[in-house]
């Protein structure tokens, strides 16, 4: 360090100081430590690892798309129009530009008003959810989305962050007042939102939407004995889905017993393993071409084939250093709001990588889930980008300050 | 926790939160563990794939292993077939970016075999073509480096002959339907192809050891005796599995170009020869069986050509005198033979031949087996012809069955090319006595260790058999220069395991063969040679203390005064 002056330990109290603050006397340079300005406060208290490790996902994601989009647009053109090889990577970066904005934007929100934002949020996107059913537009069998065109958009995808904020903050109001019968009413709305979702029918955001309000509880001290039962009666839920959810019978008839039509898992197993330990190269991989959703659900085989096995470990692991990054920054979080959010956030984001990476190595049956921040989606990746403002927000912290130590015992007896 | 009750109620509630909080972050670090554990099993299955690809896992991604076509291996699991993903190479000429020009000439550079106005005219064609129906990985790179997104690069099924040439006439190769067209390939294509089976490899007897070993020494004695062609067998006599089978010259099933015909006919089984002398055991075997040769001290007059008709048959080297049978057998007269057939008369000969399947293709699996050369008429000088290889003509497989019943004690075991488990060969069919079988494996072995085999003798392997040296027939008549010199053996003669058969096909008499063209210069060398690599392959020890014993037959062979 050069600064060898001992830095005063104050609280920085951010507010009431422009975003970019100009000449004022106490200000350092640009994002200095000296730097008073909102941008230069809210640059000092952000996970900045965090917003490096986005960073590169995002790339990674571009690059991803970039090779899958040829194999989208070659199923999406037909004898009469001819879709641009590139023309997914193009309306990815379109998106990109759009999302990676509105996550930073998000995060420079106050915790209160992140918080405020993301209750409206969930009113709003809980309306446009119960529209699904009525103004719906079908793809691929399933009413998921609303409107049309490039304003087309998955109520599901954009509740899902705003809903864990909101549960958090409606779970960690028990804190304030022991009477608030806040549990049974998080378990109405979710179960409100899981038959909503299971009626498009998308079974994969109904198992993230469950275990993001399950993590929740467990977290908030839900005794041990009521998760294992939870889990128990998800796990009841999964089979009798299975017996009596034609979309999860045949997904799961394929995954366990080889039957019906493999079609997908054989040709995803035939891409992630076609390149090899360090793959065939950019735009040489040919396995691909036989995947159906090569830009969203199967992007990951894609990058097995292309960029090898050991690209898609070195994926999995960004996904983990990030989920660690968030999980570990949390324990010195005191605020019971804050760490319900953040953790529900984290699970959303990492549940859905794990269940995405699991279905591409087999480990799971097929269902549409999107890999966060490299599958091609408007929806999803700008869902994605005010989740992980909205958890980047949250996770602001004044640099300056350390935990108390919790094992200090206040009342000594 | 009694003393919590007189705690004011503030206090209380910073303990509750405090311990709430530690529960939260217990449970965040599980939660993390948890995280951690899911990506250490997504992390692991693909590392699995990579190094080793159970092809089951819980899907049925592992059909994509199963082959198109099953594998071939020899009896010891060696490849010898399989099927590959290989590329070829295809232009779309309607989506190509760059100058035509240039892109052939870049393309001429990659592929020199074909000229750059070839491919000009192919890359603005109409309609997409192939450029090349196979192309090297690295070829392919080469292709891609050039940028053109033109080029399409379909991975397709290529049927891959690992050993080269090895074993090609058994193996034959397949179509550009992936159909057999001959060897292996056809006479098992449906098998080949068979869904329900292709996931299991075709095991063959052969022993690509043996197999190597056989066309090594053949194509060395073919060179150095300028001979148009070799054929060779190397045979289990207890059970009808060919080892090795070779047919020289050879071909590439790898790379098959038109107009090399003559090279794809198997000879063992697909080319008919007079093997002369060779048939002479045959026909003493079966005099011995039916009685008409009691004794082996018997004389029959040498000393002129035997007159039938208007013909004569000569000895090619006229020993002027009387000779015993195993003497016949040592100078391998025709004089003799013949007497001895016109004794037997024509029925039993042309039943022992028909009991060998000389009247018949060759019995083993190959579809390209030739109909033999049986006589139009049996009169009495086709009877003593034949008893000694003339003017009948086989396929030396039918001679290598043959002697396999001559000497394992008299079974005749139709030959086959796949492996065959000890104990389940199929029951064969007598055709020699028992008596007359361990009689021959001493006269065979008198033949080599006394006779014209001489050349033959491994040291140690007990190596027994007959020499045959026979001229083409040629345009009216025999050709007197151009011989097909056969040496067909069995080893070891005091408990024969294996026939091996070598035939080299108008060999010249130069310095390498002494100047002679026979079967004992020619034929015979290879045969020992054979014989002495392949025996400790096979578990047969060499033992220069151990051999048939010849004492009850050494004493008739009459030896010059001073030659003991």
């Amino acid at each position: 360090m050069s600064d060898d002056r001992p830095q005063p330990r104050r609280r920085v109290a951010p507010v009431a100081a422009p975003l970019f603050g100009g000449a004022k006397p106490h200000s350092g340079p640009r994002l200095s430590r000296a730097d008073r300005s909102a941008l230069g406060i809210w640059f000092w208290e952000i996970d900045r690892v965090l917003l490096l490790l986005l960073t590169i996902l995002i790339a990674i994601g571009l690059v991803a798309v970039a090779a899958a989009s040829p194999v989208a647009a070659a199923k999406q053109s037909t004898a009469a129009t001819t879709i641009a090889p590139l023309y997914y990577l193009y309306r990815q970066i379109l998106w990109v530009l759009l999302a990676v904005p509105a996550m930073l934007v998000v995060s420079m929100l106050p915790r209160a008003q992140a918080r405020r934002l993301a209750i409206y949020a969930t009113l709003v996107f809980l309306a446009l959810l119960f529209l699904v059913p009525i103004l719906g537009t079908t793809v691929n069998g399933a009413a998921r989305w609303i409107g049309s065109g490039v304003f087309r958009l998955q109520p599901s995808e954009f509740l899902k962050p705003f809903f864990v904020v909101t549960l958090a903050w409606t779970l960690s109001l028990k804190v304030e007042d022991d009477s608030l019968p806040v549990v049974p009413l998080s378990f109405a709305l979710t179960t409100v939102i899981a038959l909503l979702l299971l009626n498009q029918p998308d079974l994969g955001q109904t198992i993230i939407f469950c275990s993001s309000w399950l993590v929740l509880m467990v977290v908030a001290g839900m005794s041990f004995r009521i998760v294992g039962g939870l889990i128990g009666a998800g796990l009841a839920g999964l089979v009798s889905a299975y017996f009596f959810y034609p979309v999860a019978t045949t997904r799961i008839d394929i995954w366990l017993f080889g039957e019906g039509d493999s079609f997908q898992v054989e040709k995803a197993h035939a891409a992630l393993t076609g390149g090899g330990l360090i793959g065939t190269g950019p735009g040489a991989g040919i396995a691909k071409f036989a995947l159906p959703e090569a830009h969203t659900d199967y992007i990951f085989s894609v990058i097995g084939e292309e960029f090898g096995l050991i690209a898609c470990v070195a994926i999995a692991c960004l996904y983990l250093a990030i989920i660690i990054r968030v999980l570990l920054r949390l324990l010195d979080e005191e605020d019971q709001f804050t760490i319900l959010a953040v953790a529900g956030l984290v699970t959303q984001f990492g549940g859905q990588a794990i269940i995405n990476m699991a279905v591409n190595t087999q480990l799971f049956p097929s269902k549409g889930m999107t890999l966060p921040f490299i599958s091609y989606g408007g929806s999803s990746l700008i869902a994605l980008g005010l989740g992980m403002g909205l958890l980047l927000s949250l996770t602001r912290r004044n640099p300056y300050l350390s935990r108390s130590t919790l094992d200090n015992d206040w009342n000594p007896q | 926790m009694t003393t919590l009750v007189a705690r004011p109620d503030r206090v209380r509630l910073a303990g509750q939160r405090q311990r709430a909080m530690m529960t939260a972050h217990q449970r965040l670090m599980i939660l993390m563990l948890l995280f951690i554990v899911a990506i250490i099993v997504i992390g692991g299955r693909t590392l699995a794939f990579a190094f080793i690809d159970d092809a089951h896992g819980s899907g049925r991604g592992g059909s994509a292993m199963i082959p198109a076509r099953a594998d071939i291996v020899d009896r010891n699991g060696v490849p010898l077939a399989r099927t590959i993903d290989a590329y070829s190479l295809r232009v779309v000429p309607s989506r190509l970016m760059n100058d035509p020009r240039r892109l052939a000439a870049d393309l001429a550079a990659i592929f020199p075999d074909t000229s750059a106005d070839t491919f000009y005219a192919k890359i603005t064609g109409k309609n997409p073509t192939l450029l090349r129906r196979r192309a090297l990985p690295e070829e392919v790179a080469a292709v891609n480096a050039l940028g053109e997104v033109g080029f399409e690069y379909p991975r397709v099924k290529e049927r891959l002959y690992p050993q080269h040439t090895l074993a090609a006439h058994v193996l034959g190769f397949t179509g550009a339907d992936h159909r057999g067209v001959i060897g292996v390939e056809k006479a098992f294509d449906e098998r080949l192809s068979d869904p329900a089976l292709r996931g299991e490899p075709l095991v063959l007897s052969i022993d690509s050891r043996v197999q190597a070993t056989l066309e090594s020494e053949l194509y060395t004695a073919m060179v150095n005796l300028e001979a148009q062609g070799a054929a060779g067998i190397v045979l289990d006599v207890s059970s009808g599995e060919v080892l090795g089978m070779a047919s020289l010259p050879v071909f590439n099933p790898n790379k098959i170009v038109s107009g090399s015909n003559a090279a794809r006919k198997n000879a063992v089984t697909y080319n008919l020869y007079e093997l002369g002398s060779t048939f002479k055991p045959l026909t003493i075997g079966k005099a011995m069986d039916i009685g008409v040769v009691t004794s082996m001290s018997r004389r029959y007059d040498a000393t002129k050509p035997l007159k039938v008709g208007r013909f004569a048959i000569h000895d090619s080297h006229n020993m002027g005198r009387w000779l015993n049978v195993p003497e016949t057998l040592i100078h391998s007269s025709n004089v003799v033979t013949a007497q001895i057939a016109d004794e037997m008369g024509q029925a039993p000969l042309e039943q022992l031949f028909r009991s060998l399947g000389f009247d018949n293709r060759p019995q083993i699996e190959l579809k390209e087996r030739a109909f033999p050369l049986w006589p139009r008429s049996w009169g009495r000088l086709t009877t003593m012809t034949t008893s000694y290889g003339h003017g009948i003509a086989v396929t030396p497989l039918h001679l290598a069955s043959a002697y396999g019943a001559l000497v394992n004690g008299g079974t005749f075991y139709p030959a086959t090319l796949l492996k065959t488990e000890r104990g389940r060969q199929p029951a064969g069919k007598r055709v020699f006595s028992e008596a007359t079988s361990a009689r021959m494996r001493q006269l065979l072995r008198m033949i080599v260790v006394d006779g014209t085999g001489t050349k033959a003798d491994a040291p140690g392997f007990r190596v027994g058999g007959k020499t045959g040296s026979a001229e083409k027939p040629s345009a009216g008549g025999y050709a007197h220069h151009s011989l097909v010199s056969t040496f067909v053996a069995a080893f070891p003669m005091d408990n024969p395991r294996y026939v091996v058969l070598a035939m080299i096909d108008e060999p010249k008499g130069n310095a390498y063969s002494s100047g002679q063209r026979t079967a004992g210069w020619t034929a015979a060398p290879v045969v020992r040679n054979v014989v002495m690599r392949i025996g400790p392959m096979l578990g047969i020890i060499p033992d220069q203390n151990r051999d048939v014993d010849l004492s009850d037959l050494e004493p008739l062979l009459w030896k010059p005064k001073g030659e003991n």
